[in-house]
């Protein structure tokens, strides 16, 4: 691995963001329920994208189809120079080593310290049996608290993360996806656990990501201020298919209350 | 009070009917005709009971009002080598039912690994301590290894059932953030599973041997060696004041291990403090 890869020198051509492609992609859960129908699109490589609708809509299926956490029943998903919806085993956790991953409950190890949580992220550039062992390469080191101290997460390294308020958490949840070193960034509602400061501070963590990392990121909102705010192009979901598609910043009231089903709340902003 | 109610409330014209719970009924007169079954087939002697509190005075005298003293050493020796025999029984057990139980849970083993190993478990919990005993001693004879090694075969089925369920327990987020990761299924256990479990299974492992200190004095009845069997060689001489002795130091050793480990299974539960994480590099 190219130890010089991090911070914001890391887009070389070689390494750069990946475009993403979803061509008539339905998924159906073995129970039944339908989580996508027929949605196609082309997020080009550096896009900073928003997926808005209500909960239900399909936007968690939406980004998990993109990582293959959520296989999809018919469709191409296409990320990089890689067919995730025909990888298996070995070669899609290789996949999934490019693309980051953060999570409205932050997933992090609570019991585990903050360093071990972030090294999770260096898994899939890690021998096996090292990861089970808890050994790591000075690499591997320097990777973690690089990725730490982009985020201002430095000084909690050795703290245990369930210690950490959400914010904190959500910010070494964003460690642990950059020490992958990624060239994709998912976010499935990342800030809907928390309070309306700490939301800002974490969508301009992302945003940043976006520009310093030349990350494609594409997250997940259910607040249409955020979408408008902090991204450049906005997908509009509801009963799991593509009702809207433009740009976010210029999205009126009425695009939201057709992606909605129903008028604007004001419940659906967060406010500063 | 009831005429109040009645003047305020409406009056309720379509209240559901009590629903007819005849199962329920069927299933108390069971019960009651299997308890009075038993107690006549039993033949209970009800005036023998009569004579109970003085024989149990007659036997409190001979063991605690003059216990041999002389006996103390050994009963310290005979319960050191009962609580070896815990000790040793509950490490073998618990490290035996960690590797079957974590592959024995939903999400981790595919199901025809898991049914099996739950099969194994139901079967040994059935089956009581002294009865592995038994048919070990046939291999390894009357000694105190044959007790630790019932006791560790013993504690699998209940230990490996507490194991999977743990880890069941434990919410499945951290363990999707690892896939996310591009982890595989043992860094999904180990970093997903496993560090958001073990302090529940410690605690559990603990609990084990608090158990196993307690069986292990029973097991000591069938020959194994340890305090159960001097008590047995005791209470069979009547040398009462012994058997006091042993009892009093069995009480008391049972109940100061309960304590420590009981304070140690509090404080791992309650989390570690932050400066106490890094067990690593």
């Amino acid at each position: 691995m190219d130890t010089t890869a991090h911070g914001p020198e890391a887009a070389t051509p070689a390494s750069g963001p990946w475009p993403i492609r979803l061509t008539d992609v339905t998924v159906r859960y073995p129970n039944g329920v339908v989580g996508l129908r027929g949605v196609s699109l082309a997020i080009e490589a550096g896009e900073m994208v928003s997926v808005v609708g209500l909960s239900g809509s399909g936007k968690s299926t939406l980004v998990r189809t993109v990582n293959g956490l959520v296989p999809v029943t018919s469709g191409t998903v296409q990320v990089g120079p890689y067919r995730v919806d025909q990888l298996r085993g070995r070669r899609l956790r290789h996949v999934r080593g490019s693309i980051g991953m953060i999570f409205q409950g932050f997933n992090l190890a609570d019991r585990a310290s903050v360093y071990h949580n972030v090294l999770v992220g260096r898994f899939s550039h890690t021998p096996t049996w090292k990861t089970l062992l808890g050994l790591t390469s000075r690499e591997d080191r320097e990777m973690v608290m690089s990725a730490l101290d982009s985020v201002g997460m430095l000084e909690k390294v050795w703290g245990r993360a369930g210690a950490l308020s959400g914010g904190q958490k959500q910010r070494v949840a964003i460690a642990r996806a950059l020490s992958q070193e990624p060239q994709v960034m998912l976010a499935d509602e990342p800030v809907a656990s928390l309070d309306p400061p700490t939301a800002h501070a974490v969508m301009s963590d992302l945003r940043r990501v976006n520009t310093e990392r030349d990350l494609t990121v594409l997250v997940n909102l259910h607040l249409m201020d955020l979408a408008r705010q902090y991204t450049t192009r906005m997908i509009g979901l509801r009963d799991g298919e593509l009702v809207y598609d433009g740009p976010a910043s210029s999205a009126t009231d009425a695009d939201f209350e057709a992606i909605y089903g129903r008028p604007i709340q004001t419940r659906d902003t967060l406010g500063q | 009070m009831t005429v109040l109610t009645a003047t305020r409330a409406p009056a309720i014209t379509r209240a559901p009917s009590r629903p007819r719970r005849l199962g329920v009924r069927a299933a108390q007169l069971l019960v009651g005709a299997v308890v009075l079954a038993s107690a006549l087939h039993l033949d209970i002697g009800w005036s023998d009971l009569a004579q109970l509190p003085a024989d149990l005075r007659h036997y409190l005298g001979l063991m605690f009002a003059h216990p041999d003293w002389s006996r103390l050493p050994g009963a310290f020796y005979q319960t050191w080598v009962s609580v070896s025999m815990a000790w040793v029984g509950a490490l073998l057990g618990v490290v035996l039912s960690t590797l079957l139980g974590i592959p024995a849970a939903a999400g981790v083993g595919p199901l025809w690994v898991r049914l099996p190993l739950r099969g194994v478990f139901a079967v040994l919990r059935a089956v009581p301590e002294v009865i592995i005993a038994i048919i070990i001693l046939t291999v390894t004879g009357l000694t105190p290894f044959t007790g630790a090694l019932a006791l560790a075969i013993g504690g699998i089925g209940t230990h490996g059932k507490w194991t999977y369920e743990t880890i069941e327990a434990v919410p499945p987020g951290t363990a999707e953030a690892v896939r996310a990761a591009g982890g595989n299924l043992l860094e999904v256990a180990r970093w997903g599973l496993w560090t958001q479990a073990s302090p529940e299974l410690m605690s559990l492992a603990l609990y084990r041997f608090e158990i196993n200190v307690r069986t292990s004095a029973i097991l000591g009845l069938i020959g194994v060696g340890g305090v159960g069997d001097l008590l047995t060689g005791y209470t069979q001489y009547r040398q009462w004041d012994a058997v006091g002795v042993l009892i009093i130091v069995i009480v008391v050793v049972t109940m100061v291990i309960d304590g420590i480990s009981g304070a140690i299974r509090r404080r791992i539960m309650r989390g570690a403090r932050t400066r106490d994480v890094d067990r690593s590099s």
